[in-house]
């Protein structure tokens, strides 16, 4: 049943497990690039459809070839594509196809084969892949009810497992945190203290989730000016106790050797807050903010190690559920084949020729034993008569169907009849 | 049919909002929350069906005896639970809220209901309104003492850096506060109002406003001012937590102690 489709869904791919990145780079596609490839290669007859999935950890052709030869035509169009010597990117190449290919989508989708296990990302990519490729007129039936299925499996995995749902870097750990003090941190106020790279790699990330109010106290007041150009505030050094109160969370990244400030400025700034609550987040190593800071009332305080610690305790939090997340893989997976399997040729030709028989008794043979006056004789031929007109029927369709030589075409025809004749609940 | 046997079946529905609530906290799964409040509804519905069943028996709100307040109180605390669901968007509390309602119902259902006919004067619309409002109070006042303590967990669970499942699921600290904060104004108001109701009875029938239970009432009423009004003084927080737990243990103390042992007018019969 899965037979006709282990050589039609293919897949070509490099990733970073097998590619070093000097050759990924090179391999990477555009949206414009993406958009260009599918056109050309759909046009040249390589694939009937594709969809090409492109980020930087890795680039993979999935399509549905129409000849025996098309991991190899497909890496040739790569190759011609990007134009790179084949030798040089054919060693670190995987080939799947089959229901192999689609395990790995699915996989993919779930983030199970991505770099940080159970990334986020991954999902929304796989997504915007289906999306471009559509776009481009490059999808049909059968790579677009895969990508879709690919998608809900993502979802579902991340939903029902653990796999994507703690943190495990220390900044998506932080905010972890953050929003178990306060919900909504669009709303909520930061300040930063120092204007490094760590500190810049927060605001980004504040940036990203539609935090607005955000100072940046810095003792060079420049480079707080200059980390705050997508919004927020910069503050001079001076300003840093005054801004204390203001602040729901403050996150410090500097490199003095001795803490900022410590229990008696905290609690000043927290009795002036009335109590609500502040998250600490301390960055800097040493430690930027007095440990006794932690006995303050309604005060968190976290340092850099708590928070390796979180991050290391959730990757293997989301490790133990990989066998849960596989085994969704798996059931959705065997849904999508068993829809694919059922329009294949065979089985849809069985349906139909079961569907036309059971009308022929169903109806005819009812019919026939009314006619009391017709002799014994003449029912029979009558009765072979009907078969024949069944035989006759059934002969377009099926010659239709079996020497359709474009699988994807030939998918959509089964399709077709199978929706035409009602043949969907006929279960195989 | 009678109230007990459509009181069991509120409690099965109740039981199955309980187990469906646990699940999908654990696998936080949104599908399985949903199947939570499709059953907390339909034993609330369920639930309404047997008090009336009961009201009608005994010809007033079904309130005379341990047994009815009992009922009449879980399925108060069951509707704030709704009430509170719907307006914060919050199910992770489920869990622990939806055994309050089981555990009063269950009381309900394992004491023998009264099947004297109610004193004159305790029917009216003024006293039935005034013991109803009585039990939205206390009901919306346990619902906040639960929220308090999630309150006090979450914030320990913080401070010590612990952040397991229970962390991970629980609502933010301000969603809770928020949560704990409305719950209270609810129980404030819904009880200031039963004890105005009750001095005006009270003045009627008696001829005097004064009551054991009064007394009490009006303690528990300023504990939960406290509570409610302290955020401009610097109260918030973990402190309002603990002034919530306080008032709530009032609440007990008011609803036992004081009911059986010392106020005149406030024992069942």
């Amino acid at each position: 049943m899965i037979a006709p489709m282990e050589s039609a869904l293919v897949l070509v791919g490099w990733d970073f497990r097998r590619t070093p990145l000097s050759v990924r780079e090179r391999l990477a596609f555009t949206p414009d690039g993406i958009r260009d490839a599918l056109g050309d290669i759909t046009r040249r007859g390589v694939l009937s459809e594709g969809v090409i999935v492109s980020t930087c950890n890795r680039s993979e052709i999935y399509g549905v070839g129409t000849s025996a030869d098309v991991e190899e035509a497909v890496t040739e169009f790569v190759a011609g594509f990007h134009r790179l010597p084949k030798p040089d990117i054919l060693g670190s190449r995987y080939g799947l196809s089959g229901p192999d290919a689609v395990r790995h989508l699915f996989r993919v989708a779930a983030g199970l084969e991505s770099l940080v296990l159970g990334e986020d990302q991954i999902l929304a990519q796989v997504r915007e892949a289906l999306r471009v490729a559509s776009a481009a007129g490059a999808t049909r039936s059968v790579l677009h009810r895969l990508f879709q299925q690919a998608c809900a499996a993502g979802k579902r995995v991340r939903s029902e497992t653990g796999v994507g749902t703690r943190a495990t870097s220390i900044p998506g750990v932080a905010l972890e945190l953050a929003r178990k003090v306060y919900e909504d941190i669009d709303k909520r106020s930061f300040l930063i203290v120092g204007a490094g790279d760590i500190a810049a790699i927060f605001y980004d990330l504040l940036i990203s989730r539609g935090a607005r109010s955000i100072d940046v106290v810095n003792r060079t007041f420049d480079r707080a000016q200059a980390l705050t150009a997508r919004g927020g505030t910069p503050r001079r050094w001076e300003e840093l106790g005054a801004r204390l109160p203001h602040a729901d969370v403050v996150v410090c990244a500097t490199a003095s050797p001795r803490p900022l400030f410590g229990a008696a400025e905290a609690s000043a700034a927290l009795s002036a807050r009335r109590g609500r609550p502040v998250l600490f987040l301390d960055l800097g190593v040493p430690r930027n903010i007095g440990e006794d800071v932690a006995s303050v009332e309604n005060a968190f305080l976290y340092a850099v190690d708590d928070l390796k610690e979180m991050a290391a305790r959730n990757l293997a939090g989301r490790e133990k559920d990989i066998p849960r997340a596989e085994g969704i893989v798996e059931e959705e997976m065997s849904d999508f084949l068993s829809w694919y399997g059922s329009l294949a040729v065979v089985p849809t030709v069985t349906s139909l020729r079961r569907r036309f028989e059971h009308v022929r008794e169903e109806e005819f043979d009812r019919q026939l034993s009314r006619f009391d006056r017709v002799p014994a004789e003449d029912r029979e031929k009558i009765r072979l008569l009907a078969q024949s007109m069944v035989r006759s029927l059934l002969r377009h369709p099926t010659t239709a169907l079996k020497e359709e030589s474009d699988p994807v075409r030939r998918v959509e025809r089964a399709e077709a009849i199978r929706h035409v004749f009602g043949l969907e609940d006929d279960a195989e | 049919m009678s109230a007990a046997l459509v009181g069991v079946l509120a409690l099965l529905l109740y039981g199955a909002a309980e187990g469906f609530s646990i699940v999908s906290l654990r696998k936080n799964s949104d599908s399985l929350a949903r199947w939570t409040t499709v059953f907390l509804v339909s034993g609330l519905v369920v639930h309404f069906v047997a008090l009336q069943i009961r009201a009608r028996r005994i010809h007033s709100v079904p309130y005379r005896d341990l047994s009815d307040s009992m009922s009449f109180f879980a399925w108060m605390i069951a509707l704030a639970y709704v009430i509170l669901f719907f307006r914060h968007r919050e199910r992770s509390t489920g869990p622990f809220l939806i055994p309050l309602v089981l555990l009063f119902l269950a009381i309900s259902l394992l004491t023998r209901p009264a099947t004297l006919p109610a004193r004159k004067e305790l029917s009216g619309s003024l006293f039935a309104f005034h013991v109803t409002m009585a039990i939205l109070g206390y009901a919306a006042l346990s619902l906040s003492f639960v929220l308090a303590l999630l309150y006090l967990i979450q914030n320990r669970q913080l401070r010590q850096r612990r952040t397991g499942l229970l962390f991970s699921r629980l609502p933010a600290l301000d969603v809770l506060d928020r949560m704990e904060h409305t719950a209270v104004a609810v129980g404030f108001s819904a009880l200031a109002v039963s004890a105005t109701l009750g001095m005006i009875w009270a003045k009627k029938n008696w001829g005097t406003v004064w009551d054991a239970k009064l007394g009490a009432t009006l303690l528990v009423l300023v504990v939960y001012a406290v509570a409610l009004f302290s955020a401009p003084l610097g109260l918030k927080g973990k402190r309002t937590a603990f002034v919530s737990i306080v008032g709530f243990s009032l609440v007990l103390f008011s609803y036992t102690i004081v009911n059986l042992f010392v106020s005149k007018g406030h024992v069942f019969r």
